[in-house]
């Protein structure tokens, strides 16, 4: 394959170079705490260095040694093992995160532990911790796609307890000011579906494409209508599918396919079947 | 004396695991690999620089395989044989595509569901490693001045000696 985007390997590169924005030492010293201020003004330095590079991890070791119980190294060193799949040493330094600072980081730990290793039984304990400590409302993973609860709900699926993963989103949906997930709807009608329940499952992928229309609410619906017998309709939403597929709009994510994602291979057989 | 050797021997051993832990020798990015002539294809050669192997993500969230990721599932679906074994956690291969949709350089790295470091029974281990070898449609790239490397990496949860879930 030819790939004439030279600029866009290069803006990929600044744009891990400049991953984040200054930490606000100033705070620290506000606090007198001048260990922690000394740490920080370290690691500001970090700013000019792509994650994964060694002049990184350098700037971040010399971070840990000046304050070892400041958890921000241990974070920021796991992000580039998290990312090459090092489950290992990704632990690691994320435990050593969340034991430092567990509010801050439990819920991050809990969303990597689900999107990147599937580990549905880790992710459940660190979510069900987190309820406790903040009465309840766990926020949202670390790149915004999820409720700390869809990932609740998704991981009960998982591991095999379906009624529980419906009961999980409900209750978080029926919370006043509830922000709705990108893919909260698609998951909830995927669910539904499993279960028969046909109905809610389509009201759930209407939802799904009237608040962010998809290949794969479109793809999900055309599999109900398959059940419930009404085949143009089945054909059309497959149709639909197909066609918002090649043009992108389809569950995306640079570093792992999400739970419940389609494949075009997939559209095409569905097609291809005798209905 | 002895006793004075055995402080020695465990001070060095501490220091060594302080130094492992907290001050690796790194490579140039974290998960580079090194070519080794023991373990390597001597066919196999990198079309851009050593220091310019990019990462699977540099290329946007396109699917890098033909016939996108469903075509590893299926392809490891037909292919592993489950080991009726208690073992369980993860694996993962990680390895370089070259320009010419060739790989090489592949590593491997084990642990158990608490994600401590352990091998599995080479009945799972050496299956998964040679399948992912054998895998032909990693998608290569160039662009109008070279050829493009880049790591990419596949992750196995394993349950029982069975696969249950490939990542990414």
């Amino acid at each position: 394959m030819h790939i004439r985007s030279l600029i866009f390997v290069v803006f990929i590169s600044f744009l891990g170079k400049a991953a984040h924005a200054q930490y606000n030492c100033e705070w620290f010293k506000a606090q007198g705490n001048m260990v922690r201020y000394q740490a920080c003004l370290e690691a500001n330095k970090s700013n000019e260095f792509y994650q994964f590079s060694k002049e990184f991890h350098e700037v971040y070791d010399r971070v840990m040694e000046m304050d070892p119980t400041w958890a921000l190294p241990y974070r920021a060193k796991s992000v580039s093992y998290l990312k090459s799949g090092d489950f290992i040493n990704w632990k690691k330094l994320i435990d050593q995160a969340v034991a430092y600072d567990t509010v801050t980081y439990l819920g991050y730990r809990a969303g990597c532990r689900f999107q990147f290793f599937r580990d549905y039984t880790g992710a459940i304990e660190d979510c069900l911790l987190l309820k406790k400590v903040m009465n309840n409302d766990m926020g949202y993973t670390a790149n915004g796609q999820y409720h700390l609860d869809i990932v609740l709900a998704l991981s009960y699926k998982a591991l095999g307890d379906p009624n529980k993963a419906i009961e999980t989103i409900l209750e978080r949906h029926h919370e006043a000011n509830y922000m709705m997930g990108i893919f909260d709807m698609l998951h909830l009608g995927v669910l539904y579906a499993e279960q028969g329940d046909l109905q809610k499952a389509k009201a759930c992928f209407e939802k799904q494409e009237a608040f962010n229309d998809l290949a794969e609410n479109r793809y999900y619906l055309a599999m109900v209508y398959k059940k419930l017998g009404q085949k143009k309709k089945y054909i059309e939403q497959l149709e639909k599918a197909k066609s918002l597929y090649t043009i992108g709009l389809k569950m995306n994510d640079p570093y792992q396919a999400p739970m419940d994602k389609i494949y075009l291979k997939q559209i095409e057989i569905a097609l291809a079947e005798h209905f | 004396m002895i006793r004075m050797l055995l402080m020695l021997i465990v001070f060095g051993l501490f220091s060594c695991n302080a130094k492992t832990e907290f001050k690796p020798e790194y490579l140039r990015h974290i998960g580079d690999i090194v070519t080794d002539s023991s373990l390597d294809d001597a066919d196999f050669e990198l079309c851009g620089e050593e220091d310019a192997v990019l990462q699977y993500f540099n290329f946007g969230d396109s699917d890098k395989y033909e016939g996108e990721r469903i075509a590893i599932y299926d392809y490891f679906q037909e292919h592993y044989q489950p080991v009726s074994i208690d073992e369980s956690g993860w694996i993962r291969v990680r390895f370089i595509v070259n320009c010419h949709w060739q790989t090489g350089r592949f590593r491997m790295i084990e642990s158990d569901e608490n994600y401590n470091e352990r091998p599995f029974d080479k009945a799972i281990s050496n299956q998964i490693l040679e399948l992912t070898k054998s895998l032909k449609g990693w998608i290569g790239y160039e662009n109008e001045e070279r050829g493009l490397d880049y790591y990419q990496y596949l992750v196995f949860k394993i349950k029982n000696g069975s696969i249950v879930e490939m990542l990414p």
